[in-house]
């Protein structure tokens, strides 16, 4: 096993690493850019190293810098978090090249998955029930005879998007050469790159992703899944585990497919397969996901396991823990995402945090990044905290939810605490009758 | 001030297609600049390649903001500080030493690169704060200057 892990990451998903190392006996380093010289996990890693500017393009998606930390304190592995260079395979194998353990999948398998036109195929090529899409375009008229050839009304997506950036919904090859030339301007502006493809247009789905493990020996492990529905901006911003829209039978099938897919694909580490759920009950794929996900505690609640030590205990070269059948969620876990934004405007809201108190009680876990009188720096994503609970049904969590909401107090800065309660608070929530389109409605 | 959105996205997009770091844009008593940082300097894309087992390039300090007790050039990288070019070299500046602009003072080394530490300024060597062959941050102060 290795000894000392270095964190390329900032914020909560840091200090959450931190935390099972320290578990783990493992010690830590955190990487800081100058703003974050007081940051909650620049604080309590054993060893904190200031890698740069607060510009991440020169601190934390700067490589030399991370890997000339990691050579300066001795550290023999790299847990990369989410978002940042995460899902960034030159960052993987300078790492192994350096000889640096790199706790994720291996530098191919992030290509492979990494763009979504060739991940759709891969998918389908594996057994997996795929989204109709169509190959990259390759102008305005190839566009619309593709369009047409799938069935309007499409998607338009940017292939290098993510997050629900770069995307249009179309109703007509009218709309389709109206906005064409834009949508490509605006994906080379957005992601320096304008290959754009089509996906067939799902009114009302919901958002599901499947958790998987996968070790170096070709086990796989499938996690149940999450419902990631409520987004905003195609954001998520509430999870949930289980979903309600999925029965048993429903579950253990798509799991089985997974396990058999992705045990063909040899993939490593932590992944999650994304999913639309339309209203006649069917999953598709949509992209897989080849990180720790923010939301993962939901699933580590209901499932009984610790995700990161999971990845640890991978990368190291053990195998995994299979259970002799397949796990069943246990209870219902909720996470809310809380961020440093105006309710209302969701601007963002930087600053000072005045006053600090988080949720206590029974099954409530609190991973967040910050501190009473500790700064939200503007640079970074809004994300402070994550709170989460855990009950024996979803009647239970959502009550929880709510009474933990209300006792977290955070002074100083604005947050989008009072869009949980009015979420958490709705019939249709409540009853479990939602789709992607749950917030748009919401606030429309 | 109104902050009229189409605008300022057309002032990003001219930006983007343009080699140009900043636009302001000045109307009535309303002013709206947009700029980027500038591009990383060469040494940070040579940096990228971990296969050049020893290479050689030149950058300035990290700026240093001069403040009660004198001028002092920061790290520009996360590294190992050298203060000779080989174990046999002399040191490139002792206390007391006058040094020119563009004058290498010392050596910071990441990934096997050996980057060279020049001064922005004329003036003394005053202090030498790290000690050869020790790790330094970003930012951290290498030298104390009094500047001439």
């Amino acid at each position: 096993m290795f000894e000392k892990v270095l964190i390329a990451n900032r914020g909560e998903i840091a200090l959450r690493v931190i935390r099972t190392c320290r578990e783990l006996g493992l010690r830590t380093v955190a990487v800081h850019s100058e703003v974050d010289a007081d940051a909650l996990h620049t604080r309590l890693a054993d060893e904190a190293i200031c890698i740069g500017p607060a510009d991440p393009t020169r601190s934390y998606l700067h490589i030399p810098a991370i890997i000339a930390a990691a050579e300066i304190t001795g550290a023999d592995a790299v847990h990369p978090g989410y978002g940042f260079l995460s899902e960034n395979p030159e960052f993987a194998e300078t790492c192994a090249q350096c000889g640096l353990e790199f706790i994720g999948p291996l530098p191919e398998q992030m290509r492979r998955w990494g763009d979504k036109v060739s991940a759709r195929a891969l998918a389908k090529s594996l057994g997996l029930p795929t989204i109709e899409g169509t190959e990259l375009v390759e102008d305005v008229e190839d566009a619309v005879k593709k369009a047409e050839a799938l069935g309007f009304p499409v998607l338009l997506k940017a292939s290098g998007g993510g997050g629900g950036r770069g995307m249009h919904i179309l109703q007509s090859k009218e709309e389709l050469r109206a906005i064409f030339e834009t949508a490509r301007a605006e994906s080379r502006a957005a992601f320096g790159n304008d290959a754009l493809y089509f996906e067939t247009f799902v009114e009302r789905p919901r958002h599901i992703e499947f958790q998987i493990l996968g070790d170096k020996h070709g086990n796989i492990q499938v996690l149940g899944e999450r419902e990631c529905s409520i987004q905003r901006r195609h954001q998520k911003i509430l999870e949930e585990a289980p979903s309600v829209a999925l029965s048993d039978e429903a579950r253990s099938d798509m799991s089985a497919t997974i396990r058999r897919a992705m045990g063909e694909a040899g993939y490593i580490s932590a992944g999650t397969l994304e999913f639309l759920l339309d209203d006649r009950g069917e999953l598709t794929f949509l992209e897989m996901n080849p990180r720790i996900q923010v939301e993962h505690p939901v699933t580590e609640l209901v499932m009984g396991v610790d995700l990161v030590a999971e990845q640890i205990r991978i990368a190291d070269g053990q195998e995994l823990a299979l259970p002799e059948r397949a796990l069943s969620p246990r209870g219902h876990a909720i996470e809310c995402r809380i961020n440093a934004e105006d309710p209302d405007t969701f601007a963002p809201s930087p600053g000072t945090i005045t006053e600090l108190h988080m949720a206590g009680g029974t099954g409530v876990r609190v991973d967040s990044g910050v501190y009473g009188g500790g700064r939200v720096p503007p640079n970074y994503d809004p994300l402070v905290a994550k709170l989460i609970v855990h009950a024996p049904t979803r009647a239970q969590a959502i009550a929880k939810m709510r009474r933990a909401l209300s006792e977290t107090l955070i002074g100083g800065i604005r947050t989008n605490i009072p869009l949980h309660q009015r979420i958490l608070a709705h019939p249709a929530f409540e009853e479990g009758r939602f789709s992607t389109r749950f917030l748009d409605e919401l606030q429309a | 001030m109104k902050l009229d959105l189409d605008q300022l996205r057309e002032l990003i997009r001219l930006l983007d297609e343009s080699n140009l770091t900043e636009i302001e844009v000045e109307q009535d008593d309303d002013r709206i600049r947009v700029r980027r940082d500038p591009a990383p300097v060469a040494v940070v894309s040579q940096a990228v390649a971990p296969t050049a087992v020893v290479g050689s390039t030149h950058a300035s300090g990290a700026p240093a903001p001069e403040d009660d007790d004198g001028n002092y050039l920061t790290s520009p990288f996360v590294g190992t500080f050298y203060r000779a070019p080989s174990p046999e070299s002399d040191s490139f500046v002792e206390v007391g030493d006058s040094i020119t602009p563009g004058q290498v003072l010392c050596i910071v080394e990441a990934m096997k690169l050996m980057n060279e530490i020049e001064s922005e300024v004329a003036g003394t060597i005053v202090e030498i704060l790290v000690e050869n062959g020790k790790p330094v941050e970003y930012g951290d102060r290498l030298f104390r200057i009094e500047t001439t």
